[in-house]
């Protein structure tokens, strides 16, 4: 089950007409698509969406009242497959994934889809992942919105807009038989806010009231020739029109400002906010966007509708157009319906605003300058705000001295996943460096230091497939490493059938943690089957050999020799074609939140608990720190060494340590240093473990040792 | 009617501090006090100990259901308050432009999370954190800067109920503090314990914060326990004398009297010297200690059952009550620590015999339980042997190493005072076990003979001596491989030799 509980929130999933529902933006999203009437959800978790996810798995209740059917699917091929339901029936469905990736993933059945056309509403929702705190390569979903003809929304921020964007969203893909994608940035996401509720709706056909008939055979709402022929034809000059038909009428962009002026500005409708922000600092604006510079916010950025567009820019010098990421795809079709409309207009866009990056204040700050400056006047304000911002960045860089360490994200305390790097890194000290392919997930935290591991990532589940090449070229084997997440969602048809069919020499790492836990805990096939856990426990393992693969060794990541001596079998074995190590091990993340609560509940009850951790002799410690450089737990740090002989800091294991073990076998493995004891802990020790104590204190006392440390009072 | 401007909060976390929480108390107290608020996150890969930041806008009560328009990124100088979890991060969030001060009221606690760049360097690589602070300060409006995370577990709470409390404290935001009590109590998650929180946040914010006082006790002259000591005082400085009466007592405790008055010795013949300055003496009996102290077998197994370790070993460990504890040691002694406790000869013999049999890298992996009788019992065996430790090979070398220090920086005294300071300084490289000592010892001895011994045989200009050996000793720590210390050596072999330079 998922990482994080929303049961208090699913609560205002049930609010009716006219209550004031409160949370954020993607719950806000999750409540838009019931009052909308879906008939069926699903998709695949990834930031900054996988809440949607989660509190639809965890609202299954509600759905099932409402009669709505979920799909957890493998990867978002299959969630946009599931649409098909669409093409030939009247429901309304939704989708959610991560953006640019998922939506590549998501290619094949998006242009199929695409294609057929829907008549029941068919909503993607999809969290844009660009810009500060994305985790992904930087691209545009619009791409793909412009070459498979889908509509793409990009609302203000705001929850009340995002709310009426989902609702019309799904009327808009009905009235132009198209599916639509609802494009969500990191911040829009997470954005609290609140909007006026309406009644959830029920779909007429749903899991409550099952259609009766199939649909009837009809060869045009296949995707194949010679329909796909008229599909094309039919997008163009059926699909679009009456979708900006829509879009017009319905008045989803809007035209904020005065009537007229020398200058405007058409802005995708995410980034109104931030451009408010500069105008109302310019003077131009005030903290309700009452903007005094004509404006055309593009709650659709695709398609465009020309005569809209013509209107805005008639009459005006220049237009600025803030778009953020490349290609300027808006800015393109702008010129060309100018152009086209004979209207001269000059336009500005990239010009004056960076090809690429984030569209931050500062950014949008510096564009606006220079639009206003290229037409004649200035902003005086917002000048001034620019310079001073640039003067304090020097005179803090001047303060500082020397830059700031980076922090980059690493894996958590005691995670599972941690010592399999532990023991690449003291094998590349042993055999010499492989070329490591390496993978989306938590696991790709083995890139940044201490291990600073991978040659190259190429997608979820993509590693070993992107070794292929590698293992037939190199000396040495190539070692991929692998999730049990990427495994399920592609690995193991783009990767382990690839490479048992093509007879690949070649070491695979499947790390079995039992979740995709990057994106949040969320189950997958191999996760145990639990109380409210939706996994079905199906085996990696089984898995492997059914397709072919023969070397399969199984190992605890936590065994660091053990795991060596696995990874040097692999890459030396005599044995040619594919050779995988699974590395098992739970999420400490959920381990550690089930056990925690349980190890209190015993121990607050008076029962023997055992638990165990790690510590470090500061006596013992020198301050190398080669422990930390092949470990990096969090909880494995460093503190001032109260010896006045030695000023460097010791390392220390603070108290958040869950006694993984780690520690102290990468101080048997890599022959570090004597510094590291495991300390077994018992709470309420019984008869037994009193008795062992005091004969062994009595003995050590006996040899001199241990005089001040008296026995524990016993409990009375 | 002028614009009204909403008030703008930042917050900076760790993962899984508690920072969402705190925004939503934030957020909840704003929306019962009458306002509008709105907050947004960047939480990216948060979850997993990354930095995250929330970012909160409230509006005070507006009139006629007014719809604002609020941002969603902080936009640099614009920030009325940050509340900001660690050193590190707040500074960084100057950087951003995010504090600056003009506007924004700080609150921030000085508690460290050391980043692995900061934790893996192989000596000290923490960022300084006087400088830091004196940042802050000097870039906020007002600052309320204090361990916050002690406070929190003083008052057996959370760091986000504390920052709750001292924002509440501060009064910047239009909110009083029973709505944010209420927001605590509206959770109703550990509402005791954060009210706890809330309340110390509050009183410190209100009490104000002093820098913090200068910890380090005002100097006391050295005082003499015994007559080494005595004589440590009146052969060295006053500074010098501190320290190398510490080391008296530890190599008497690590040996025993005989061996603190060699090293005695061995400063006496450096504290006669007029070329070395009272802080070389300091760091010549700092670290002259330190290698005396070598860390042998014997020695590990002395500091194992030292008395009060048990006892220090559970207050570090958190370990409370009548819980009992049971206590494995991790050994991993190689041929090398095993069998350079025998005498030399015999010593170098079964080395060189375990080399060609190829079992140098073996080692016995011992798992000692300090708890158990038994496991007491050899260690305290091993102790014993601290006799016979200055007939053991061990001793030998290092008895080697230390005199051609020693050599090394005398000579470098006729030369230049600077330079020898950072002959002193070098033998820091030398410390640790197994691989560590290996790896510190080659880079030593690198060190001494391709960067030392030629400037000391003026086959390198000497007006780059002291600099040499100090970026000699930064490069050898560097990098675990060693390679940076190898550019500089190569750096050097291309400066102008001073014969060249005269010729010219």
């Amino acid at each position: 089950m998922a990482e994080v509980s929303f049961h208090s929130e699913i609560k205002s999933l049930t609010l009716g007409k006219g209550e004031v529902f409160r949370g954020e933006g993607i719950l806000g999203v999750t409540k838009a698509l019931l009052q909308s009437g879906v008939a069926y959800v699903g998709g695949y978790q990834g930031a900054p969406v996988s809440h949607l996810l989660d509190v639809l798995v965890q609202s299954e209740d509600l759905l099932s009242e409402l009669g709505v059917h979920l799909e957890t699917c493998t990867n978002e091929a299959a969630a946009a497959a599931m649409l098909g339901a669409s093409i030939n029936y009247p429901l309304r469905g939704a989708v959610t994934w991560k953006s640019i990736v998922g939506t590549n993933v998501a290619a094949d059945a998006l242009s199929n889809l695409a294609s057929a056309g829907v008549i029941g509403g068919a909503l993607i929702v999809v969290g844009e992942d660009y810009g500060e705190g994305a985790s992904v390569i930087q691209e545009r979903t619009h791409a793909f919105a412009l070459k498979s003809s889908l509509w793409l929304l990009d609302p203000r921020p705001e929850l009340p807009a995002i709310v009426h964007m989902v609702e019309k969203g799904f009327e808009l893909s009905e009235a132009s038989n198209t599916p639509v994608m609802l494009e969500l940035r990191i911040r829009a996401c997470h954005v609290y806010g609140s909007f006026e509720a309406k009644d959830n709706v029920a779909a007429k056909f749903s899991t409550n009231h099952r259609i009766p008939v199939p649909a009837t055979f009809e060869y045009d709402r296949l995707s194949h020739p010679p329909a796909t022929f008229a599909q094309e034809k039919h997008k163009t000059e059926q699909r679009l029109p009456q979708a900006q038909k829509f879009i017009l009428e319905n008045k989803l962009n809007e035209v904020l400002g005065p009537e007229s002026g020398d200058v405007g500005i058409i802005v995708q409708g995410g980034l109104f906010n931030v451009l408010n922000g500069r105008l109302a600092l310019a003077g131009l604006s005030d903290s309700f966007g009452n903007v005094k510079v004509p404006t055309l916010v593009l709650n659709v950025t695709y398609p465009l509708v020309p005569e809209q567009i013509a209107k805005f820019c008639a009459g005006k010098r220049s237009v600025l157009i803030v778009e953020e990421g490349n290609p300027e795809f808006i800015e393109q079709s702008v010129g060309q319906i100018l152009r086209k409309a004979d209207l001269n207009t000059k336009i500005f866009g990239k010009d004056v605003l960076p090809l690429a990056g984030e569209y931050t204040p500062l950014v949008i700050a510096r564009g606006l300058t220079k639009f206003f400056e290229a037409n004649g006047s200035t902003l005086p304000t917002l000048g001034e705000w620019i310079e001073q911002t640039d003067a304090h960045q020097k005179e803090v860089a001047s303060a500082l001295g020397s830059p700031l360490p980076p922090r980059p994200p690493t894996f958590c305390t005691g995670c599972p996943e941690r010592p399999v790097f532990s023991a690449m890194k003291l094998l590349k000290k042993e055999m010499g460096p492989v070329h490591v392919a390496a993978d989306i997930g938590c696991h790709a935290f083995g890139t940044f230091a201490p291990f600073s591991q991978g040659n190259s990532i190429l997608g979820y589940g993509m590693s070993l497939a992107s070794a292929a090449a590698v293992s037939g070229t190199q000396k040495k084997r190539p070692v991929s490493i692998m999730g049990d997440g990427g495994f399920w969602h592609n690995g193991l048809l783009t990767g382990v059938a690839g490479a048992t069919f093509n007879k690949t020499d070649s070491v695979l790492i499947v790390m079995n943690n039992g979740y995709s836990s990057a994106t949040g805990l969320q189950d997958i096939p191999s996760s145990a089957p639990e109380q409210d856990g939706r996994g079905n426990g199906l085996e990696i393992e089984t898995t492997l050999k059914s397709l072919g693969v023969s070397w399969v060794k199984r190992q605890r990541t936590y065994g660091v020799k053990g795991m060596m001596d696995a990874l040097r079998d692999a890459l030396t074995s005599k044995e040619q074609g594919l050779k995988v190590v699974i590395a098992d091990g739970e999420c400490q993340l959920a381990r550690q939140r089930r056990v925690k609560p349980a190890f209190a509940k015993l121990k607050n009850e008076g029962k023997r608990v055992e638990r165990t951790r790690f510590w470090i002799d500061p006596d013992v410690c020198t301050g190398d720190h080669s422990c930390i450089r092949l470990s990096g737990c969090p909880s494995l740090t460093i503190k001032p060494n109260e010896d006045p002989l030695r000023p460097d800091p010791i390392a220390h294991v603070n108290n958040d340590c869950v006694g993984c073990g780690l520690c102290g076998e990468v101080a048997h493995a890599a022959q570090l240093c004597p510094s590291f004891a495991e300390i077994k802990v018992i709470e309420n020790p019984n008869v037994f473990d009193r008795l062992r104590h005091r004969i062994a204190s009595a003995l050590i006392r006996l040899m001199g040792g241990n005089r001040a440390a008296p026995m524990p009072a016993p409990a009375e | 009617m002028a614009d009204p401007r909403p008030v703008r909060v930042l917050i900076a976390a760790l993962g899984g501090e508690g920072g969402g929480v705190l925004a939503s108390w934030i957020t909840n107290a704003a929306v019962a006090a009458g306002h509008v608020a709105q907050r947004t996150s960047i939480p990216g890969v948060a979850q997993r100990t990354g930095a995250t930041t929330y970012y909160l806008e409230i509006l005070t009560a507006l009139a006629n259901d007014a719809k604002p328009v609020l941002a969603l990124n902080p936009a640099p100088g614009e920030v009325d308050v940050m509340l900001s979890s660690e050193l590190l991060e707040t500074t960084r969030a100057v950087q951003a432009g995010s504090i600056t001060p003009t506007r924004t009221h700080l609150i921030a606690s000085t508690h460290r999370v050391f980043t692995v760049d900061e934790k893996s360097a192989m000596a000290d690589g923490r960022v300084d954190p006087a400088r830091m602070q004196e940042v802050l300060r000097k870039f906020s409006k007002s600052a309320v800067l204090a361990d916050l995370a002690a406070t929190a577990r003083d008052a057996g709470s959370h760091l986000n109920a504390v920052m709750l409390g001292a924002l509440s404290g501060i009064k910047v935001l239009p909110i009083a503090a029973d709505f944010f009590r209420a927001a605590i109590r509206a959770e109703g998650k550990a509402v005791d314990s954060n009210l706890r929180g809330f309340e110390a946040g509050y009183a410190l914010a209100v009490g104000g914060t002093q820098p913090q006082a200068d910890t380090k006790a005002m100097a006391q002259a050295p005082h003499a326990d015994n007559e080494l000591d005595a004589l440590a005082i009146s052969l060295l400085p006053r500074e010098a004398a501190e320290i190398a009466i510490e080391g008296i007592r530890r190599l008497t405790n690590y040996q025993d009297q005989r061996y603190a008055s060699l090293y005695l010795d061995r400063l006496e013949r450096f504290a006669k010297n007029k070329n070395a300055s009272a802080e070389l003496l300091r760091e010549l009996a700092r670290l002259l200690a330190v290698r005396m102290s070598f860390e042998d077998t014997i020695r590990v197994a002395q500091l194992k059952i030292r008395e009060g370790r048990i006892e220090r070993l559970r207050r570090e460990a958190g370990v409370e009550g009548e819980a009992l504890i049971r206590v494995s040691e991790f050994m991993k002694p190689g041929p090398e620590e095993i069998f350079s406790m025998l005498p030399p000869k015999l010593a170098r013999r079964t080395l060189a015999w375990i080399e060609r049999r190829g079992w140098s890298e073996r080692s016995v992996k011992m798992r000692v339980s300090t708890t158990g009788f038994f496991g007491f019992l050899r260690l305290r065996l091993l102790a014993g042997l601290r006799w016979w430790r200055l007939h053991t090979l061990r001793y030998e070398e290092e008895k080697v190493w230390t005199e051609r220090w020693l050599d090394l920086t005398e000579r470098a005294l006729s030369q230049s005072p600077e330079a020898a300071k950072a002959v002193v300084a070098s033998a820091a490289l030398v410390k640790g076990y197994g691989e560590t000592m290996k790896r510190g010892l080659k880079n030593w001895s690198l060190l001494a003979d391709f960067v030392i011994e030629p400037f000391l045989e003026g086959k390198l200009p000497r007006d780059h001596f002291a600099d040499a050996v100090t970026q000699g000793r930064i490069a050898a720590l560097k990098d675990p491989d060693g390679k940076p210390l190898g550019a500089l050596i190569e750096a050097l072999r291309a400066l102008p030799r001073p014969q060249q330079i005269a010729a010219e």
